[in-house]
């Protein structure tokens, strides 16, 4: 503690070195003078006294040298000559040097880059929000069950209850966690607006003001008086209406209602959500305007993200407290008030504590998966940046033997141990620290490249600023970098026996500095080893994911969804416009055929329920996954009918499940070895049994590595639904056209995810093709490093070794005899290091796992092709230097020195 | 007169200092100098500009601080004064140097043997 206050002052002391050195001169001249005083006082002339004085006082400036490098870690001039002369050594070696500065560029911007999502994800306050650090989260958590499925959302009745009785708080916001879609009825035309619906306290407890006009406030949003009034985005106001000053006050038509736009939000403000990014903001209260889902304002239906302010920072716990309470509470008052003959299926009987998270913009329960996953890309990309230190420091070791003797001058001339390892250390921060600048830049470019492999279908909009959070990461990294790699070296260096260095004459190279350059070698040829297993098994893996069979064709094929019942049409109304333009879409040229899915398989939404032989309660039957299609739709998507056929127009439409078409999986289960065509089934709570016209082969329903499903396809679409067109020639220009059929048929009428299948398949495909991508460029990165850097130490091993070479080839060795010692120490180090790394990687590589598809983690080709592979790099990065010292002349080599 | 000197060991002027301000309360390094003089009765060789050397360490260990006034000839000075820590240090110092000072006796005391 005293050392590190001693060191906390001395730092101090650094900054104030001129003031300090002025307050001693002072001091001294002062005392100096007191003393002349003195003197004077006892009968002494001027200058006698001046004299005494001074003696007495002692050596000012020893003193002054004394004081200052006390008070500081060094003087300000040392700095600079160390600086300048490390930056003359450096710019001695531009080639090797550049090389080394790539390298550390590359690992650092790597590593950088995957920083800037864990600070737009983990790190970033949201943004345009006064006083972050009071503001929290609360989640419902399920003790009794565990993983993100124990966390829920709040229901409405419960946000209520909360929000009426904290005391501990400020205010209780929440808003609507999916986020909500309308349709702006534009001057006749329909477009597709996002929106997210809030709670009127929210503005008022963020402290965000409108740039135009107000915010929502809480009589916006009462439940017996709601106000259909939105606020609009900036960005939205800025585009769309072209900035109108005058906008506070107009009316908007969103889904076929009028909603008076109270103002526009502040354009930082995105809302307390990553990654989405609201047109509008709307009331709680008018969620009706906005979804179908009839329940949200009841219990049972959790959809709401609620956050709070507390009054100060501090009170964390006392909330936590309060919540766990008010959960208690909360769970007592409303078993009493709960009707037992309610019809709604009660979804929770048991108490859900509540728990409190400081409010960042990934929800409080998701924050560790997502630290997890990028914890798990930044280890992989230390290691790269590792792999990259280790040459550096090769080179720097390779560098500190050549210059002994510089040293040795050095130290004989009294420089201290302390002051020769500093001047190293000064020279190696340099490099990293010209990296870490490159490193930015690096980072700045991959970030963006990163962000591309995120599925266009999902509406993410992402910020990753390279704000002050990045560049410190950077900084800190170039300069534990910097010091990693050049303390090796450093103390290396420094450690001179000065009389045996200056006296001897051959560089014979110390035995130790050689081992510790193979330890190097060793363990990046490791580290190598297993950064190139992961990578060629994530990369083999995504060669298989693109290759799974899905169950449907994955080409040929446009889709769009569509939500005809958010324009608050009947029933028929709704039925007429989706026979409408599924007719004028048959007729579109190359279309062959073309249906409706409620949604596809391995998208985001599914839907599961019970089936059994017999009507029985929910909780006997099992579980099976249900689609709701239209006719023709197994057909389009290229799902192959192998039993039976598909279902009628009227079969689809039929409002009971009267036919259904079930999997191969589900038809083996139920009735196995048995023609599961004609057979009847109970379908969850339905009232009556369904008989089972077509057996569809399996397909992949939730992911692409899963095992067997068991599925149901049945008819009784909803409103919202998404329209399958199958093509003979390219779906993507079919894309146009459809999106040109929609408002023909209803101008009012507008698509969201417009896209091909191929489109559609990049999210399923997203964690192989990421962890694909990412582990290939870290593994391709790590080869050429490690080539590199055995290339270095071997040539290094040949340079210094040209004397003995020559010596051996005078004395009758062959050439052969050169090429095996020289490629034989390369070859025992390849080795070392492989048999290490493949010990490592069999162990690291279940951690890839539940990534990979189609290949075992441990799978003994892959491994054996990266050994064999990294092997034939290094002999080759051997076989040069090697080459080169079958040529030396043994005249030559030793006339040399 | 210069073989009646002593040198000041190392490290004992901190501890000088240190008490010298303790009991006199804030002082200005010309006086913690002729506090010092005054007491060893001319005794010790002091070089009086180390005075400033030992303050400059008592003050990054937290044991002192200082504050800018006015001296005798009425132009500024830094005045010194012990802190809570520094009080505490003393007594740990002063107990530590009392029990060496014991141990170095003892030895001087030792008589020839044999």
């Amino acid at each position: 503690m005293q050392t590190l206050r001693t060191l906390w002052a001395r730092l101090k002391g650094q900054a104030a070195q001129r003031q300090e050195d002025e307050a001693l001169d002072e001091e001294i001249r002062e005392h100096i003078s007191l003393l002349e005083a003195r003197y004077i006082s006892q009968g002494m002339n001027a200058r006698d006294a001046s004299r005494a004085a001074r003696r007495q006082f002692g050596n000012v400036t020893t003193l002054k040298e004394k004081q200052r490098a006390l008070r500081g870690i060094l003087s300000p001039s040392e700095w600079w000559h160390d600086v300048r002369f490390g930056a003359r050594m450096l710019a001695k070696r531009p080639l090797s040097n550049a090389a080394v500065v790539v390298a550390l560029a590359l690992g650092i911007g790597m590593n950088a880059a995957v920083f800037t999502f864990v600070n737009a994800l983990l790190l970033r306050p949201p943004q345009g929000v006064s006083e972050t650090s009071k503001l929290i989260e609360v989640w419902l958590h399920n003790p009794k069950s565990g993983g993100v499925q124990s966390y829920f959302p709040f229901t409405f009745p419960d946000y209520v209850y909360y929000r009426d009785h904290t005391k501990s708080l400020e205010g209780l916001m929440a808003f609507d966690g999916d986020g909500t879609q309308a349709i702006w009825n534009r001057q006749g035309n329909g477009e597709i607006l996002r929106g997210q619906l809030v709670s009127g306290n929210m503005f008022s407890l963020l402290g965000v003001n409108a740039a135009v006009g107000r915010t929502l406030v809480q009589d916006d949003d009462r439940l017996d008086n709601a106000r259909q009034v939105i606020v609009l985005s900036y960005p939205f106001w800025k585009q769309k209406l072209n900035g109108d000053p005058n906008v506070a006050g107009k009316t908007i038509v969103l889904n076929g209602s009028a909603f008076t736009i109270a103002g526009v939000a502040p354009s930082g403000f995105t809302g307390l959500l990553v990654a989405t990014s609201p047109d509008f903001w709307a009331p709680l209260t008018v969620q009706d305007r906005f979804s179908h889902d009839t329940s949200r304002m009841k219990e049972h239906n959790y959809w709401l993200i609620v956050a709070g302010k507390m009054r100060s920072a501090a009170d964390r716990q006392a909330v936590q407290a309060e919540m766990h309470l008010l959960s208690r509470q909360a769970y007592f008052t409303h078993q009493s008030k709960n009707d037992p003959h309610s019809s709604t299926p009660v979804r929770h009987e048991e108490l859900l504590d509540a728990m409190v998270y400081p409010l960042t913009l990934v929800p409080g329960p998701f924050r560790i998966y997502v630290g997890a996953f990028t914890g798990g890309l930044l280890a992989v990309f230390a290691l790269v940046l590792l792999i990259a230190c280790t040459n550096a420091a090769s080179l720097l070791l390779a560098r500190a033997s050549g210059r002994a003797r510089e040293m040795a001058t050095r130290s004989a001339l009294g420089a201290g141990r302390a002051r020769l390892i500093r001047q190293m250390l000064v020279e190696s921060l340099m490099l990293a620290g010209v990296s870490g600048a490159s490193g930015i830049a690096i980072a700045g470019a991959t970030s963006r490249l990163l962000i591309q492999l995120k599925p266009a279908s999902i509406p993410l909009t992402l910020a990753i600023p390279m704000d002050w959070r990045v560049v410190l990461f950077t900084a800190a990294v170039s300069m534990a970098t910097g010091i990693v790699f050049g303390l090796a070296p450093a103390l290396r260096a420094s450690a001179v026996k000065t009389a045996q260095v200056l006296k001897e004459e051959s560089q014979t190279a110390g035995r130790k500095k050689a081992r510790m350059r193979n330890v190097l070698v060793v363990a990046q040829m490791a580290a190598c080893v297993v950064l190139l297993a992961g990578a060629a098994l994530c990369v083999r893996s995504l060669m298989n994911a693109n290759a799974i069979d899905a169950g449907f064709d994955t080409h040929h094929i446009a889709l769009a969804t569509l939500d005809a019942g958010s324009l608050g049409y009947p029933p028929e109304k709704v039925n007429d416009f989706y026979s409408r333009l599924l007719q004028r879409v048959q007729h579109l040229p190359g279309v062959t055929s073309a249906s409706y899915a409620q949604f596809l398989p391995l998208g985001t939404s599914r839907i599961s329920t019970s089936v059994g032989k017999q009507l029985i309660k929910e909780s006997d039957g099992m579980p099976v996954d249900i689609f709701r299609v239209g006719p023709g739709l197994l057909h389009t998507m290229g799902m192959p009918l192998l039993r039976g056929r598909e279902l009628t127009e009227k079969e689809a439409n039929s409002e009971k499940p009267d036919a259904v078409i079930i999997n191969q999986t589900l038809a083996e289960k139920l009735w196995p070895g048995e023609d599961a065509v004609g057979k009847r089934l109970a379908l969850g709570d339905e009232k009556t049994m369904s008989e089972v016209v077509g057996i569809v082969k399996d397909g992949k329903y939730h992911t692409l590595g899963e095992g067997p499903i068991s599925v149901v396809f049945l008819g009784k679409l909803p409103a919202r639904r998404t329209l399958v067109v199958r093509t003979q020639g390219d779906s993507r220009a079919l894309l146009d056209e459809v999106k040109h059929e929609i408002p023909v048929v209803d101008p009012l009428m507008a698509a969201t995810d417009v896209q091909t299948i191929e489109e559609y398949m990049a999210l399923p495909l997203f964690p192989a093709r990421t962890v694909g991508w990412l582990l290939g460029a870290s593994g391709l990165m790590a080869v050429v490093m490690t080539a590199i850097g055995l290339f270095g130490v071997i040539a290094y091993m040949v340079s210094q070794r040209t004397h003995e070479i020559g010596v051996r080839m005078a004395l009758g060795a062959k050439r052969s005899d050169v090429l095996k010692l020289v490629i034989g120490q390369g070859i025992l180090l390849t080795i070392i290091g492989l048999a290490i790394g493949l010990a490592a990687a069999f162990g690291s590589a279940r951690l890839l796992s539940p990534l990979l598809y189609g290949i075992g983690a441990n799978d003994p080709i892959i491994m054996s092709a990266v050994a064999v592979g990294l092997a034939t790099i290094a002999l080759l990065a051997c076989y040069l230097p090697a080459r080169k010292a079958m040529q030396v002349d043994p005249s030559i080599a030793l006339r040399y020195e | 007169m210069a073989d009646q000197k002593s040198e000041v060991l190392q490290g004992t002027l901190d501890l000088m200092v240190l008490k010298t301000l303790f009991a006199m309360g804030p002082l200005h390094g010309f006086g913690i100098a002729r506090r010092i003089e005054q007491v060893s009765d001319g005794v010790l060789d002091l070089n009086e500009g180390t005075v400033y050397t030992a303050l400059l360490r008592l003050q990054q260990q937290g044991w002192i601080k200082s504050e800018w006034g006015t001296s005798e000839n009425n132009r500024r000075a830094r005045f010194y004064s012990v802190t809570r820590q520094g009080t505490k240090q003393l007594d740990r110092e002063a107990e530590n140097w009392e029990r060496v000072a014991g141990v170095i006796e003892k030895v001087l005391r030792l008589e020839r043997q044999g």
